[in-house]
């Protein structure tokens, strides 16, 4: 029998207090409703000092954001941040990002990486997991030590050959601009790790499901189309999720392989802003950091429990 | 000499007599032989040789002959009179139909024919009853078909009759359910809501209810959609056409796979004992398969052939490069070649070359396994695989290699032929001076690293010295600071749990290089934090100039960017823990300090061990806040060098090297130090990994 | 449907032995026929193989003479029932049981007599449209029992579906799959490891072990007349008496001794050519005679008693510590830590060749 929680409880008393009001009073005043212990002193001393160190840790981590928000907006800078008590609030900062520098098309250029990174991925991805889950193939084995392997090698270690590379591709391809080469480079390095998270996920769907699927008609295809994928749905947002976010995050390889202002993503462009002389303007950093850390925020405080939860169950991946 | 068994045998390893009696004659020769010495094995010796060169004397092989002059005669005959009995056929018959009957008027023709030859050989059995099987099932391949052909037909006619009138009727009806349905759907969800308002039901009743009455709507309205006659009928004709396609396709694979059954089980005899065909056609994919016979097979290897001679090997040997050579430009590095070529094209293309090459050393020796296998078998008495068999094993086990097959493309393209390239980089000497053009210099690189000599390698030692504090100080803080919060945060007498996750989600939330920047602003020496820590101290403190004071400030601000992650990661982890572990140990009466230190670390460290391993992977390889937060510097020529600054970490560093000073080869051995680096702890990380361990590799 | 296995053989790629070998069954049209055996005795394989999930090695599978080896499953006309229930988590119940037509291209109107037909037997009506998360292990069982009637089909294959339930459930859905069955008539082939649901439910038991078909028969004939001693063994609980001995001089003598059986006129025919040969003689628990004082009898220490009402289960050992079980009514008065005396009846005594494990009688 599980304990009596808390909510039960109270609305039996309250039943009872509607039937009894005397009952009711003496209840509110002399029951000791919580499932816990009372505190000693000592704890209580320790419960308060726990306080003040969340508190404290908090300021740490919001001031700093803070003064970003309010450095966004305040008015009285130029081309500097200049953080004291001076403070009138412009939106001028948010003009000169729209109008004087190419935040949309940073913007612009981010997300057609974001999404086709994503919606790249999780093509090879959900093949690749599905086929190592269901399938014991000739060559299983050592292609998964190889894949074990390859998503150890950091991405940087071919930054060298990128650029030849792109070169000899686009004059075969003519159309192959340096942000497909990312988005080959991004979805391409992803493949090995979240081959092993998903094959982990399918794992652990039952195979009884295919089994069914096939007396049901379905062939290999549709097995996976119809059945697998949207089981594993769950994971599949997560790993597309998490590919989306990598373009917005990196810094690394738009700042090795874009060249042209144009092109960059919003993490070179913005850098701009704040390194190079000509384009100088911290304000302006602030307000296009501010534009871009808002929605990717919401997005993880709203899906926090489903990132982590990939997080841990892949458990391979960092 | 050759050897021939007395059985033939099948895959599962049923044996059968055989039917090719010059061949028997010599196996129970052989089989006698093995059993007796000396004088008599000579004679019988003798008597094998004499049978082996008089083959064409034998009685049974020519039997035989004759046996194959009549077949040939009869294939001839048969094409003939089945174009006869085709132009007897109705005329109106679909061109399915017309063809289904005329291969159940050859499979009759067949049976009479190859009956008389069963006891010949195990070629005729096999078409014998390959020819009584398709007569079991053409007929009734026939029948279906015409059978829902003239379903469709009704069905197709009767749209013909369909009246507009009933059709409005039935589609002003269609409107007033659908009336009256949304009103009750609005209806139910209203009172369903009201439910919920007053406590009777909770959220997730009211979301799955909500859910539930929307699909029953869906459906009804769907179903009476379908009462209009119009609609109704194109479903019937959807239906049908669905049928007509599947039911004979469905029949005509069970007669195939049942012919395929009877493949398995009757053997085939051959007189070669060697796989003769397989080594003489090594060299041309296909060829091999077109002499077994099997020929759809033979198409695709000869694709493979294609690939081999149009593709792998004239690039490998230098045409239809984009600039290099093939693989001889792997050993040139475009020496001697005109201004415009690069050694780096030629190094990229050379590996390519390589690729293709295996690729096509792959090809034939997948080709040549397979005619072995092929004629192998034949010769021990299992008979080739036919298209159909062939096909249906390439769907069965193909599939996940056709699935794949994108992901490795590009694996070996984005990360393979790249990381090769590095490798091989590393052994040039690609440097400011020799940018377009350099050569081979064999491991000079890595002498110049390990003695810490010349410009580049001067300051590897002292670059690695502090990436290996970085890496350990700045995650171990990370992970103290972030596990001592989620500690502090699940205890169960904290208020206001939700807002502190929430905030302490956010250093993770806010992508990093935002606050990294924002940060290197705060600190440089006009900015907001160095004019606080300079008030706090009584005296001008500027971070940025101190190659200390940065270092440390490097890994307070990874302690607050890291922190953030393990808070989750611990929080998670925390959540999970079973109460009743506490309890236990409460009544068994573990202080706070001891229940943390004997069930909440074990549990989480053991949780989040692998996780805690990338960690210090991602740090060793944290390119953005060095990077960022003041590009490796302060800068310290005497110290460090030109090419360095004092925070600069090995990454930071390699980007320097390659992206701005141009000394990508010396960059490329650094490189290789890293990642074999990483790939060690994260070797660290999975080797007790869930994932890791369960698989059976 | 009538699902004959002829000759069936089963070797898994990679292994050297058959896991099933010359498999001879036949299952006659309505015949509700129970697989029976202890785990990893391939009949989760034979099932496999009749649904068209395994491949078939060697040997025919026929329904209604049709050869069946190489059908798609889905065109074989049979429906299964999975242990886990296997229902499609993303989907309604609804458009769980639907799907099988759907992917036919059924009319949909064709589909949803059907489904609704289904339900109503099922009485699932109520929760057409939830996912199979929203409800009890008991319904998802009935789900899957409508998934497997929307098609309609001429063979039940059931892998174990009700392993995933609780004793008390588990009873009831035995006694509606009976119901079930009777009202369709549709040919059932299931697989249990639980002797229980074997003799309940069957019509036929086909006793199983190490891939190779012990014994085919109604519950009764298994009962009462096992083929041989893992027959014997296997089925009945608390499990036979089994008894090794030799035939002496035409009477049953148990190595110790302390047992001594004359059989009757009819055994003794069969027990002829064992004179002098080791013979074991298995006695069902309750086939003892309680207080055996004429004719053959022995005497057993009584160690626990166990009452279950309407019988009492007695624990004890022979003087040698032979463990017996004997079961009597319950309301005759036992108590542990006594000796009594017990008799056979004569003619429920079952003898075995000891070297063979074959029945003699």
């Amino acid at each position: 029998m599980d304990r009596p929680n808390n909510g039960h409880r109270k609305t039996f008393l309250e039943k009872m207090g509607e039937k009894f009001p005397f009952f009711q009073r003496k209840n509110k005043s002399k029951l000791y409703l919580s499932d816990r212990q009372p505190l000693t002193l000592q704890g209580k001393i320790g419960l308060v000092i726990a306080h003040l160190v969340l508190i404290i840790w908090s300021v740490i981590i919001i001031w700093p954001l803070y003064q970003m928000v309010v450095s966004a907006f305040n008015g009285l800078q130029d081309g500097y941040l200049v953080l004291n008590r001076n403070f009138e609030f412009s939106l001028k900062h948010f003009e000169y990002l729209f109008n004087e520098t190419l935040y949309l098309a940073w913007v612009r250029n981010t997300i057609f990486i974001s999404v086709s990174t994503a919606l790249l991925t999780l093509l090879f991805v959900s093949f690749t997991g599905y086929a190592y889950s269901r399938y014991r193939f000739k060559g299983r084995k050592a292609s998964l030590m190889a894949i074990l392997l390859i998503q150890t090698i950091p991405v940087f270690a071919g930054i060298t050959a990128f650029f030849t590379m792109h070169s000899i591709l686009s004059s075969v391809l003519p159309y192959f601009t340096r942000q497909m080469m990312l988005i080959l480079i991004y979805s391409g390095g992803a493949i090995a790790a979240n081959t092993f998270i998903l094959k982990g996920y399918i794992d652990s769907i039952s195979t009884e499901l295919d089994d069914a699927a096939k007396i049901d008609g379905c062939s290999n295809m549709q097995i996976y189309r119809l059945i697998i994928m949207p089981v594993a749905k769950p994971m599949l947002m997560i790993i597309g999720l998490w590919s989306f976010i990598g373009p917005f995050m990196d810094f690394l390889m738009p700042r090795v392989l874009l060249t042209s202002p144009r092109s960059y993503t919003l993490a070179a462009g913005l850098f701009t802003l704040v390194n190079d002389f000509r384009t100088m303007n911290q304000p302006a950093f602030a307000a296009g950091g501010l534009l871009t850390a808002i929605p990717i925020v919401l997005l993880f405080v709203s899906l926090q429990g489903q990132l982590v939860s990939g997080l841990s169950k892949g458990s391979v991946k960092g | 000499m050759r050897k021939y068994n007395r059985y033939l045998v099948d895959e599962i390893g049923n044996t059968y007599e055989r039917k090719n009696q010059y061949l028997l004659e010599i196996a129970l020769l052989q089989e006698e032989m093995e059993k007796v010495g000396g004088q008599e094995r000579k004679a019988l010796k003798e008597k094998v040789q004499e049978l082996l060169k008089n083959k064409g004397k034998h009685p049974y092989h020519q039997a035989y002959k004759a046996y194959e002059e009549e077949k040939s005669l009869f294939w001839k005959g048969l094409k003939k009179e089945s174009k006869a009995y085709e132009s007897t056929l109705e005329k109106d018959l679909s061109r399915n139909v017309r063809i289904f009957k005329v291969q159940d008027f050859k499979a009759r023709k067949k049976e009479i024919f190859f009956k008389n030859y069963i006891e010949l050989g195990y070629e005729a059995t096999y078409y014998y009853e390959e020819a009584k099987l398709e007569q079991k099932y053409y007929p009734e391949i026939i029948s279906t078909y015409t059978e829902y052909q003239k379903h469709l037909k009704e069905a197709k006619e009767q749209r013909q009759k369909l009246s507009a009138e009933e059709e409005a009727q039935a589609k002003e009806r269609f409107k007033e359910y659908k009336q009256e349905k949304k009103e009750e759907l609005k209806n139910s969800i209203e009172s369903l809501k009201k439910k919920r308002k007053e406590k009777l039901i909770s959220d997730k009743a009211l979301k799955n209810g909500k859910k539930e009455l929307k699909h029953r709507y869906k459906k009804a309205l769907t179903l009476k959609a379908l009462e209009a006659p119009k609609k109704a009928n194109q479903e019937l004709i959807q239906n049908l056409k669905h049928e007509l396609k599947e039911k004979p396709k469905q029949l005509k694979k069970t007669l195939n796979a049942d012919i395929a059954d009877k493949r398995r089980k009757i053997p085939i005899e051959v007189e070669k004992t060697k796989p003769v065909i397989a080594y003489s056609t090594i060299f041309l994919p296909g060829l091999g398969q077109l002499l077994n016979k099997q020929f759809v097979k033979a198409g695709l290897f000869l694709l493979a052939s294609f690939f081999i001679y149009f593709a792998a090997i004239p690039y490998a040997l230098g045409y239809g490069n984009y600039q290099g050579d093939g693989i001889s430009g792997l050993i040139t590095l475009a020496e001697g070649a005109p201004r415009v070529y690069t050694s780096m094209m030629f190094l990229i293309e050379g590996i390519l070359a390589i690729f293709l090459v295996l690729i096509a050393i792959g090809f034939l020796g997948i080709s040549l396994k397979d005619i072995k296998g092929v004629e192998e078998k034949s010769i021990r008495g299992i008979r080739p695989k036919n298209w159909f068999e062939t096909l249906e094993n390439i769907k069965q086990e193909g599939f996940p290699y056709v699935v794949s097959f994108p992901a490795l493309f590009v694996i070996i393209f984005i990360v393979v032929v790249p990381v090769i390239t590095t490798l091989m980089l590393s052994f040039t000497n690609m440097d400011p001076q020799h940018q377009s053009k350099f050569s081979w210099i064999g491991i000079d690189n890595y002498r110049t690293l390990i003695l810490g000599e010349g410009l580049a390698g001067s300051v590897f030692w002292q670059i690695l010295g502090w990436t290996l504090i970085w890496t350990f100080v700045a995650t171990t803080f990370a992970i103290l600071i972030g596990f001592l919060l989620a500690l502090i945060t699940n205890h169960e007498r904290i208020l206001g749990k939700k807002i502190f996750r929430t905030i302490y989600l956010l250093p993770w939330a806010v992508p990093a290089f935002i606050t990294i920047l924002f940060f290197s602003i705060m600190f440089s020496p006009n900015g907001a934090l160095t004019d606080i820590i300079s008030n706090v101290f009584g005296e001008r403190i500027i971070v940025k100039h101190s190659t200390n004071l940065t270092r440390l400030t490097l890994i307070g601000l990874q302690g607050w960017l890291g922190s953030a992650y393990i808070f989750l990661l611990t929080t998670g982890v925390l959540q999970a823990i079973p109460s009743d572990l506490y309890e236990a140990a409460e009544i068994d009466g573990a202080t706070i300090w001891q229940k943390t230190r004997r069930i909440t670390m074990p549990i989480v460290l053991f949780q989040t061990a692998p996780l805690l391993i990338t960690q210090y992977t991602f740090n060793f390889n944290n390119f953005s806040i060095i990077y960022l937060f003041h590009g490796g510097g302060p800068f310290n020529p005497t110290r460090y060098g030109n090419l360095a600054g004092g925070t600069d970490i090995l990454v930071s560093y390699i980007y320097k090297l390659t992206m701005v000073n141009q000394y990508q080869a010396i960059s490329a051995a650094i490189i290789l130090f890293v990642s074999l680096g990483v790939m060690f702890f994260a070797y660290l990380g999975f080797r007790n990994s869930k994932a890791f361990k369960e698989e059976r590799l | 449907m009538k699902v004959v296995l002829k000759n069936i053989g089963k070797k898994y790629e990679g292994r050297e032995e058959f896991t099933l070998k010359d498999i001879n069954l036949e299952v006659e049209d309505q015949e509700f026929c129970v697989i029976l055996g202890p785990s990893g005795c391939g009949k989760t394989t034979m099932l496999r193989m009749i649904a068209g999930l395994n491949s078939i090695t060697e040997g025919d599978l026929l329904f209604n003479d049709k050869r069946m080896n190489k059908v798609a499953p889905k065109d074989r006309d049979i429906a299964m029932v999975f242990q886990s229930y296997a229902l499609y988590p993303h989907m309604t119940v609804y458009e769980n049981m639907a799907f099988s037509l759907t992917m036919r291209k059924e009319r949909k109107s064709l589909i949803d007599e059907r489904v609704q037909e289904a339900a109503k037997v099922l009485q699932m009506e109520e929760n057409l449209y939830v996912k199979p998360s929203d409800i009890s292990g008991g319904q998802r069982q009935r789900v899957a029992l409508g998934r497997a009637m929307v098609r309609n089909p001429k063979v039940f294959l059931m892998d174990e579906p009700l392993s995933n339930l609780d004793a008390k459930l588990r009873e009831h859905m035995r006694v509606e799959l009976i119901r079930l069955h009777k009202q369709l008539g549709t040919t059932t082939i299931y697989v249990t490891h639980d002797q229980t649901e074997a003799m309940t439910m069957a019509s036929k038991i086909v006793l199983m072990d190490d891939g190779i078909i012990q014994q085919v028969g109604k519950p009764d004939d298994l009962y009462m007349r096992p083929k041989n001693l893992f027959v014997a063994a296997f089925i009945g609980s608390p499990s036979m008496n089994i008894i090794k001995g030799k035939i002496e001089q035409g009477r049953f003598v148990s190595d110790n001794r302390l047992m001594q059986i004359t059989p009757t006129e009819t055994h003794k025919e069969g027990l002829k050519a064992y004179e002098g040969k080791a013979v074991s003689a298995g006695i069902r628990p309750e086939r003892f005679e309680s207080g055996g004082e004429y004719g053959d009898t022995f005497n057993v220490n009584v160690e626990v008693v166990e009452m279950l009402g309407k019988e009492k289960i007695l624990y004890g050992k022979l003087d040698d510590g032979h463990e017996l079980i004997i079961s009597t009514p319950g309301h005759y008065k036992y108590e542990g830590g006594e000796r009594y005396s017990f008799g056979y009846e004569l003619e429920a005594i079952h003898y075995f060749d000891q070297e063979t494990g074959e029945r003699i009688n």
